[in-house]
């Protein structure tokens, strides 16, 4: 064992710090420190790639023909914590981290050429059309289908919780092509260009005032047969290929030690009777188990960044990271609202350009209850806290 | 004892429930986010015949002269259908200062009862952390023998709909209880929604006239203390009314939502979830009815803090495990605007955090 970080990785980290500082551009970063939603965006997302790909760092843990840099495991770390804290938006996750993946690994050379670069360069957003309203956790039986007629499929059905549905220019659809088999082996992976028609998009309002999540309606839209990728009846392997993908992806841990940290300086900023919160001891404890927690996620996160031989199926471990992560982001983002106590119930407009002006109020006031109501969703996106605790107990116990 | 509802609250019960399930449909509730003060005031003035508003209001005085039951009652009616309204400021808060004060108000409990008057406590300053017994930096006056207010207030909980103010505020380093109509010259206000959509505003007074002077010093420190233990109480039975929808909800939901091909009501996850959110809300009616024992039996003021305190902070943790979990129970349909069980966590999340959170009562019982 050899807990020591490559000293080499220092360097790296300052170049990487001295180029977002001067590439991330003012108005995105405060625009995202007063987010009042769970990520950024969507058009901020192609903002930040296109500005990103200027340096060829847009997709860095692509293979490097596809325009990844190469980068260690450790450096694409490194890379990811810097731009989060220094409060850059994500960059789209549905091509970066589900769609490009796939693409690359079953893709035809055809599809490569001409979906790759496009995600790369942050040209159009890509939504994930999986889930449908029938059919959550339950995935497999979904019931959205594509009819193979002559050189297009014609695809019916809905689906629901699409992100940033309304904004995509593409989206990424798993549809059942094959009815008369079972579930997981009818069902293939289907590009759809959002604006095809027989194509109705729906935004659906959330807690905390945001419209990120659409239900897409499918009526009779022709697909050209050339956007199915990889084989017909592949797309359940594909779909569980690319939520494997990015296993540690879903502990969120760059967003919850910047959020640790932030729930620390709104603990130093608010008072009691003159007193900071940070030095009453409810608080104070709060805080601190929350950064003896967010600590143990990064090192969860560093044992499988360096590949230590697990005893468990590998599985187990990615659903571990998700369930301390999302919990992390709940109870942090939840002490900073506690934090504000009453002053933490006043509706602020969700939009900030239709925020009014409250002097009187701290400008975190704005931000920290949207922010902790749509954290609910963390134990559920991405494989509710009950089917990640199953495959825990199915996967490393044989339960 | 008897834990069994009385013939008047049956009575309460019976209209409450009728009323409130046809009216504050979920869909009604969303529309009356795009009103002024976010007051539905036909349903008010249904409040009024119905006889609610006077329930706080002492028989002398022309009102039922009702118990905190009676009031625990109709909140958790209330809470139940997830209604936001300024029912604790005006049927609860101020009738307990207005009948307390050293002139009883009449004529506005009339108003009051009538449904054409509503009143607000003005209470929070900026810098305030349930502040409740600290001195007020604004400022009650006595010039040329009338009362003048000047400062700066925060957070007024319901004052947007409300035609009189309660404002706490300092006259000779006392405090004191100020009664002034909202409209007076000199009052500005900023209206704004809460998370469950009831209103506040920040509230500032530049030399305002025309108040009455209620209660000051020890005695005015009395009342506002006794009127915000009742407040607590009647917001404390809405968060009860309000857990226990979600549980008929999520009960529902459960059997009905298929995943895997069986209702999701068959994986013992969510049964033992469910059993949890159960256990939660029993205890949380149990010590509600601690709390409201204690005032029933008009306990002296510290040992009616106590309960009430305790019960805020069984509450606190109670509402957690059920407002949370309905939404997971629920997946994606829980975090929309559109299901039933995101408004009554953002309900449960305004009525927890109102007049104390856990910090605060934690605190006051160890001073007691
Ligand atoms: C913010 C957000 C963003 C999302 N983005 C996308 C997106 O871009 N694209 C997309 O396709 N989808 C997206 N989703 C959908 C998400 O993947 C689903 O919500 C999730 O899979 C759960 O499905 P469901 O909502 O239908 O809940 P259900 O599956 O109906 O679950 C309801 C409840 O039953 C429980 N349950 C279900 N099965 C079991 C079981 N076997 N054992 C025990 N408990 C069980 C669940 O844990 C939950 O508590 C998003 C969701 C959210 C909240």
């Amino acid at each position: 064992m050899d807990f020591i970080p490559d000293p080499s990785l220092d360097a790296f980290r300052h170049e990487i710090r001295e180029a977002i500082n001067a590439d991330l551009p003012t108005d995105l970063k405060e625009k995202q420190i007063a987010y009042a939603g769970s990520q950024n965006e969507p058009e901020d997302s192609l903002t930040w790639m296109r500005i990103l790909d200027k340096r060829g760092w847009a997709v860095p843990h692509w293979p490097v023909e596809h325009g990844g840099t190469g980068w260690s495991p450790m450096q694409l770390y490194i890379f990811n914590e810097e731009c989060t804290n220094a409060f850059a938006p994500d960059i789209c996750w549905g091509s970066s981290h589900m769609c490009g993946p796939v693409i690359y690994t079953f893709g035809s050379d055809a599809q490569k050429e001409r979906f790759l670069p496009e995600m790369r360069r942050g040209d159009y957003y890509l939504a994930q059309g999986f889930s449908e309203p029938g059919n959550g956790s339950d995935l497999a039986r979904l019931r959205t289908s594509a009819r193979r007629e002559g050189d297009r499929y014609i695809v019916n059905g809905q689906k629901i919780w699409t992100s940033s549905g309304y904004f995509a220019e593409w989206g990424f659809f798993l549809v059942r092509t094959d009815p008369t088999v079972k579930p997981q082996a009818g069902i293939s992976f289907l590009m759809i260009k959002m604006d095809t028609p027989g194509i109705t998009v729906r935004r659906i309002p959330q807690l905390n005032g945001e419209s990120d999540l659409c239900e897409v309606f499918l009526d009779n839209v022709e697909v050209p047969a050339g956007n199915l990728i990889g084989e017909e009846g592949k797309g359940w392997s594909y779909a569980k290929f690319l939520l494997d993908h990015e296993r540690t992806t879903s502990s969120f841990i760059f967003f919850n030690k910047r959020e640790v940290a932030r729930a620390r300086a709104i603990a130093e900023a608010e008072t009691q009777d003159g007193v900071p919160l940070i030095r009453n001891p409810v608080f104070r404890d709060r805080l601190t188990r929350l950064e003896a927690e967010a600590t143990a996620l990064e090192w969860s996160v560093l044992r499988e960044l360096s590949k230590e031989e697990f005893k468990y199926h590998p599985t187990a471990a990615a659903s571990t990271l998700k369930v301390a992560g999302s919990r992390l982001q709940q109870a942090i983002c939840e002490l900073e609202m506690d934090l504000l106590g009453a002053r933490s119930l006043r509706k602020f407009a969700y939009d900030a350009h239709d925020r009014d002006a409250a002097p009187l109020w701290p400008d975190y006031s704005e931000t920290v209850t949207p922010r902790a109501l749509v954290m609910r969703a963390s134990t559920i996106y991405g494989g509710t806290l009950q089917i990640q605790k199953g495959i825990i107990s199915k996967l490393a116990f044989d339960l | 004892m008897d834990f069994n509802p009385s013939d008047l609250q049956r009575m309460l019960l019976d209209s409450a429930e009728r009323f409130l399930a046809d009216r504050f449909t979920l869909e009604h509730r969303r529309g009356l986010r795009a009103t002024a003060d976010g007051l539905d005031t036909e349903a008010w003035s249904t409040f009024a015949e119905l006889g609610w508003l006077s329930l706080r209001v002492p028989e002398a005085l022309g009102g039922l002269g009702g118990t905190m039951a009676d009031v625990a009652t109709l909140a958790t009616a209330l809470g139940y259908n997830c209604v936001a309204s300024p029912f604790t400021s005006s049927v609860v808060i101020a009738p307990t200062i207005l009948t307390g004060a050293d002139q009883p108000q009449e004529a506005l409990l009339e108003a009051i009862v009538g449904g054409t008057a509503r009143v607000a406590l003005v209470h929070d300053e900026p810098g305030d952390r349930y502040a409740y017994d600290k001195p007020r930096g604004t400022t009650a006056a006595l010039r040329d023998g009338a009362i003048v207010l000047s400062g700066q207030k925060l957070l007024a909980v319901d004052a947007p709909s409300a035609s009189h103010l309660i404002v706490t505020a300092t006259i000779d380093g006392d405090l004191a209880l100020v009664l002034v109509p909202s409209d007076g010259a000199g009052i500005e206000k900023s209206p704004y929604p809460l998370y469950n959509d009831q209103r506040a505003a920040d509230i500032r007074f530049d030399d305002v006239a025309g108040g009455t002077l209620l209660a000051r010093g020890a005695a005015a420190q009395a009342l506002l203390t006794q009127a915000l233990d009742l407040g607590r109480i009647a917001d404390a039975a809405q968060m009860v009314g309000s857990m226990e929808a979600d549980l008929a909800i999520c009960s529902a939901y459960l059997k009905e939502r298929q995943q895997f091909g069986q209702p999701i009501g068959k994986f013992q996850a969510l049964q033992h979830i469910m059993a949890d959110m159960f256990v939660a809300t029993h205890q949380a009616r149990s010590i509600l009815y601690a709390a409201i024992a204690s005032a029933d039996a008009d306990a002296a003021p510290p040992a009616l803090a106590r309960m009430v305190s305790l019960m805020r902070i069984n509450l606190a943790e109670a509402y957690q495990v059920v407002a949370r979990q309905a939404i997971q129970l629920h997946g994606g349909y829980g975090i929309t605007d559109e299901y039933e069980v995101s408004h009554h966590y953002r309900h449960q999340l305004v009525l927890e955090k109102l007049y104390g959170d856990v910090d605060h009562h934690q605190r006051r019982l160890a001073a007691l």
